[in-house]
């Protein structure tokens, strides 16, 4: 076992895979020489030249359709965004292309890419470096997100994700890089698809991930301490989403709650609460909660960016609203 | 047309004759492949007004030469890139016309199996038939990058309108490929207008945008007579053999005219009929034509037969079309993703 954080079981994965696969390369802006924007590629220039860590210009829409291309005729690019909110600027080349191509094209070209960087608020980075671009792309069909919470998922499923033949949106989280915990030495993959059972519970179904995991642990455990046993789910992938654990623990707990860092509106939280209506009607106690970002742009002030974001106490007010108002 | 006759003669390569590079042989293969290219879009019009065929749809008549010229030049073994006026390309490639058609009828044996219609076919070779105006720029990059990475000798070939031009996509893509040299040829098809709005009413400098471009980003540029195969087959040759030696990347215009709208529903009320008129009498296939009675390598008979050659042929592949079952509404959600991504 190894005791590392996020940043270095992220920078573990891209080295394993780039010695594994001569296909595969990493581009994005200051991804070599200046070793990552966040240092998740650091040593990675170094050991594998520059011709598979490339130093982009700020071009985002350029370098991604370029990586489209790229992995249309044969090649497997991570594509390194320095934030996903600069996916953006590039956002036509992976709706448009990246997420259509194989479809459109009758089946005949591929597109193994994955786009991959931090997603979602990191600290007072203020209003247009903090949007959470989930929501936004799993309304597109052809791709994947994924959306790990840990190291130990953050390596095993961005090695799945750079052997996968699909176009992946692979969003991390600045405020966890530096989250440590034992992985593994030897190589492991995690499944893409598969949501974790983190805490058994019977009183509540609680479902997470990425940053707002850590906040939703320490929602269960205050939980349990005043009595109330909670289901700790982290869907680690948003899409394909893992309807069935979810299904499965509403059955038993008969309420559920969802916790989610970007906003309320039309967000990963509504359709799996949409999903668990249409199937688990007759299993619920009580109308699913949700707690989200609030619909505002994520301002600067520590102050009211703290109002905006999820934090535990809501998620343990919503808890405790949902399991209190039985019908 | 916005570039009178002069100004070609006076911008484009030189050689404008350029017969000794192709022989007679060659010369009457490219004639076929521009009369089966011509009537191709003149089924595909005849049967969107019939309602065989929907969506969108962009006639390439006009500007045969320019794709005809370049493939028998550059030959198939290259990536190739266009926008959403692809029929041509995809027939010059290798694609039937029966696949062409059955595409445009959204039947399942559509070269993209009824999902991508007019706009997106595909091959072995053809990266598309893309959609959004300048969008398929990064992606022929791409392809230029994997042939760079693999140390293939392959070239990428990226097909464009004037429209895209004002494209941010345009600027981009040209400052990575040159400054990574990557092996692409990037050909303006200018056609003079940006669906209705003429090239002048959106281009700075219109006259002498692409070849400024071009001088910025470090790249060669050639200006090619897009209505005169001769020329077109001189000027390809030209890069070709430059790019071969060099490696680096090109860029082209085309100087040429559609003879249709934008695409089918477009009247074309922002054109004069005298306009299009002058353009017509500069009909790629006709001047061609000219040419070849003139040097005595065809017949005005010859000439009659290898248009019904076309017409049947192309008759055939619209019955095809039209026979041929619609997709099974039961596969519409296949290939979404690949399901065995791993």
């Amino acid at each position: 076992m190894q005791h590392i954080d996020m940043r270095q079981a992220l920078c573990q994965a891209l080295d394993e895979e780039l010695t594994r696969d001569e296909r595969v390369f990493i581009l994005g802006e200051e991804v070599a020489e200046y070793n990552g924007p966040y240092k998740v590629t650091k040593g990675l220039l170094d050991k594998f030249g520059p011709s598979r860590v490339i130093d982009t210009p700020i071009s985002e829409s350029a370098f991604s359709g370029l990586a489209i291309g790229a992995a249309m005729t044969g090649l497997r690019p991570v594509v390194d965004f320095m934030s996903f909110n600069f996916s953006f600027v590039a956002a036509d080349q992976i709706i448009s292309n990246a997420a259509k191509l194989y479809y459109m094209s009758g089946s005949r070209f591929k597109v193994p890419i994955v786009f991959r960087g931090p997603n979602g608020a990191a600290a007072q980075v203020s209003c247009q470096h903090s949007n959470c671009v989930e929501s936004i792309y799993s309304n597109v069909a052809g791709l994947i997100i994924i959306a790990p919470s840990n190291a130990y998922d953050a390596k095993g499923l961005l090695k799945s994700a750079i052997r996968d033949d699909n176009p992946i949106l692979f969003l991390e989280s600045e405020l966890l890089y530096g989250e440590k915990m034992e992985i593994p030495t030897e190589e492991y993959l995690i499944p893409i698809g598969k949501a974790n059972i983190i805490k058994k519970g019977k009183d509540c179904t609680l479902i997470s991930y990425s940053r707002m995991m850590p906040f939703a642990y320490e929602a269960a455990q205050k939980l349990e301490e005043k009595g109330i046993s909670v289901e700790l789910i982290d869907l680690r992938t948003i899409k394909p989403l893992d309807i069935e654990t979810i299904f499965e623990s509403v059955k038993k707990t008969n309420f559920c709650v969802i916790a989610e860092e970007g906003p309320h509106f039309g967000s990963v939280g509504s359709e799996i609460t949409f999903q668990i209506q249409e199937r688990c009607f007759d299993y619920l106690d009580a109308p699913v909660g949700k707690v989200s970002q609030k619909e505002t742009p994520l301002p600067y002030s520590k102050v009211l960016e703290e109002a905006s974001l999820v934090n535990v106490e809501r998620i343990i007010a919503s808890v405790e609203n949902t399991v209190s108002n039985p019908i | 047309m916005l570039y009178d006759e002069n100004h070609i003669a006076m911008h484009c390569l030189e050689s404008r004759d350029a017969w000794s590079t192709i022989s007679k042989e060659l010369a009457l293969k490219m004639m076929q492949e521009m009369l089966l290219i011509r009537r191709l879009e003149m089924a595909g019009e005849a049967a969107y007004l019939n309602g065989d065929v929907g969506g969108f749809f962009h006639s390439y008549i006009g500007q045969e030469a320019v794709q005809t010229a370049i493939v028998n030049v550059f030959g198939k073994d290259h990536w190739y890139t266009t926008s959403y006026r692809c029929h041509a390309l995809a027939l010059l490639l290798g694609v039937s016309p029966d696949a062409i058609l059955a595409e445009l009828y959204g039947k399942a044996t559509g070269n993209a199996k009824g999902r991508g219609g007019s706009m997106h076919l595909f091959h072995d070779n053809l990266l598309g038939g893309h959609g959004i105006v300048g969008g398929q720029f990064a992606v022929a990059a791409g392809a230029g990058f994997s042939a760079k990475y693999k140390k293939e000798d392959r070239l990428s070939i990226c097909f464009f309108g004037d429209g895209a031009l004002a494209q941010g996509t345009f600027h981009e893509t040209l400052n990575i490929v040159s400054l990574w040299n990557l092996p692409c040829i990037y050909v303006l098809e200018n056609n003079s207008f940006g669906m209705g709005t003429a090239t002048k009413r959106a281009i700075a400098n219109d006259q002498k945008f692409l070849e400024k471009q071009a001088e910025s980003f470090a790249m060669p540029f050639f200006r090619l007579d897009g209505m005169d195969i001769a020329n077109c087959y001189a000027g390809f040759t030209k890069v070709y053999e430059l790019i071969k030696k060099e490696k680096k990347p090109v860029l082209i215009e085309c100087l040429t005219s559609r003879f249709r709208g934008h695409s089918i529903s477009d009247p074309g009320l922002y054109r004069s009929k005298e306009e299009l008129a002058s353009c017509k009498k500069r009909d790629p296939i006709l001047l061609f034509k000219t040419k070849l009675i003139e040097k005595g390598h065809l017949t005005e008979d010859q000439y009659k037969e290898m248009e019904r050659d076309a017409k049947e042929k192309i008759q055939k592949s619209m019955q095809f079309a039209a026979e041929s079952p619609f997709p099974d509404p039961t596969e519409l959600e296949q290939d979404v993703l690949i399901e065995e991504g791993v």
